[in-house]
């Protein structure tokens, strides 16, 4: 057995964790914020679509689906305080006027023949644009002082990659004639345009900024 | 979408048969068992239906006791649907907040984790559903719980449903738990111990949610609890639930303690169980 009084380094060889980031920590908390309001707003969204949808495999993972982002929801409104927003609901806001109009718009079916509209703007639209921006912060955060961001992240991801899976199987199994499936593209493009207004999720910058410049006005992206 | 759908706008596919009350008292196939079972049946047997007079609790031995256990089954998982919706509709249909028309974001995390519980026991019940022998649409489906989880007030809504309708289902996988054991289904009896524990956090949830809510609000504590009572009564069908010795649905006591009701509560709905049983008996006796 090695000699436990023998000094060893604190972060082992294989520990390639860094300090720096790009998120401070009132940045991290505004961003969190964002993601618990589009979190309640999308498990409120389903769970009030379960009685809405007549195919029964859909309204049992909807079911299913409305607790893991409940879930989400509550994991970020615990991140909160520790982010030194002792009241959370002061930050538990949408990231601007374009990302309310975004979810108005994705919530807005209710009818009973609605259930393909219902679901491409969860899991075309939505799911896709929240993976796109955890995956942002999850890579560019501090992997040492962010470290309980990081896990919240990790563990929501997972959820998000197989409700994705599942929605978009179910999708496509409802989708049986090329009207439909024009339909639902016509859907996702809809939504996509407002969710491009907005920036993503969290506003400007959901997903960093690709092009090395400042970040492009509101004018700029509806041009 | 709008807040606080109407119970009969819930969505259905094909195979679903809904069953209004009206439809229940216009039955003509009712007022015959009724008949039958008044005159102690067609051939002096004393019927074969589970009326006031002739029920002989929920015994596996009994002739008619596997169409009774499909029918039950059926019934649960037409009730399992509707909670799930009621969950869901918890929800979505009031503001986040502390006023008397919002809920608090922790009890809609736990409605959520509903949503879960109900989903799972839809998918429970439509494979024991297979496995008894039944299919989706054999039997028709009345609304009744969906229409209890309308209520306005959010509190009545969480005491009606959470309360009165998931206690009774406690008391319902208790007794199907039972059967299962008597009638040596292994299978069964593991489904319903599952779903029973899932049913005892959830009535645990209502009991400590109106504790909370209620608080500072005795009036409003004091309505819910009334309409609990009525939801209880309702779903009482006659004193088809009770503690008498062939009652077919046995209520469960114990797993209603550990639920959090105290012991003067369980009393109270098995005192509305004597009298709804008493009425029925008294309609099937006639003037």
């Amino acid at each position: 057995m090695a000699d436990p009084k023998k000094p060893r380094p604190a972060f082992a060889p294989w520990d390639r964790r860094e300090l720096p980031g790009s998120f401070t920590v009132e940045e991290t908390a505004r961003r969190v914020g964002h993601y618990k309001w589009v979190e309640m707003r999308l498990f409120e969204a389903l769970g009030g679509w379960v009685a809405t949808v007549p195919e029964l495999d859909v309204k049992m993972r909807l079911g299913t689906h409305c607790y893991k982002h409940a879930w989400h929801a509550e994991l970020w409104h615990k991140r909160l305080p520790e982010l030194r927003e002792m009241n959370p609901d002061r930050l538990t806001a949408p990231a601007n006027d374009d990302v309310v109009a975004f979810m108005d718009a994705l919530t807005a079916p209710e009818r009973t023949d609605q259930t393909i509209e219902k679901l491409v703007g969860v899991y075309r639209v939505l799911i896709p644009h929240k993976i796109a921006a955890y995956t942002y912060h999850l890579n560019n955060t501090s992997t040492i002082t962010d470290a309980p961001t990081i896990r919240s992240l990790k563990l929501i991801l997972s959820d998000e990659f197989e409700d994705w899976r599942d929605g978009e199987m179910l999708i496509q199994s409802l989708l049986e004639m090329e009207s439909e499936v024009r339909r639902a593209a016509d859907r996702q493009a809809a939504l996509e345009a407002i969710l491009l207004r907005a920036g993503g999720i969290a506003g400007p910058g959901s997903i960093g900024f690709p092009v090395a410049s400042a970040p492009p006005t509101s004018e700029e992206v509806l041009t | 979408m709008r807040r606080h759908l109407p119970a009969d706008a819930l969505a259905r596919d094909d195979r679903f048969v809904r069953w209004t009350l009206e439809d229940r008292i216009s039955d003509p196939r009712a007022a015959a068992r009724r008949a039958v079972s008044s005159s102690g049946g067609p051939d002096g047997s004393g019927g074969s239906g589970p009326t006031a007079k002739n029920r002989v609790g929920f015994n596996p031995s009994r002739p008619g006791a596997p169409d009774q256990a499909r029918a039950l089954m059926h019934g649960i998982f037409v009730g399992e649907l509707q909670a799930l919706e009621g969950a869901g509709r918890t929800c979505f249909d009031f503001d986040t907040g502390s006023g008397t028309d919002e809920v608090p974001l922790e009890l809609k995390l736990d409605m959520a984790r509903q949503c879960w519980d109900e989903a799972r026991h839809c998918e429970i019940s439509v494979k024991l559903g297979e496995w008894m022998g039944t299919e989706i649409g054999e039997f028709a489906e009345n609304i009744f719980l969906f229409e209890a989880a309308c209520n306005p007030d959010p509190v009545l809504r969480l005491v009606g449903v959470n309360r009165a309708l998931e206690g009774l289902a406690i008391d319902v996988f208790n007794t199907m738990k039972e059967f299962g054991d008597s009638a040596g289904d292994p299978f069964l009896s593991f489904c319903e111990d599952w779903m029973l524990a899932d049913e005892v956090t959830h009535v645990k949830m209502g009991s400590d949610w109106l504790r909370r809510l209620t608080e500072k609000d005795p009036a409003r504590r004091d309505r819910a609890l009334e309409f609990q009572r009525v939801v209880d009564r309702l779903f009482s069908t006659g004193g088809f639930r009770g503690e008498e010795k062939d009652s077919p649905i046995k209520l469960a006591r114990k797993f209603r303690e550990m639920a959090g009701f105290s012991t003067e509560e369980i009393d109270v709905v098995a005192e509305e169980a004597r009298q709804a049983r008493a009425e029925m008996t008294d309609k099937v006796a006639g003037p």
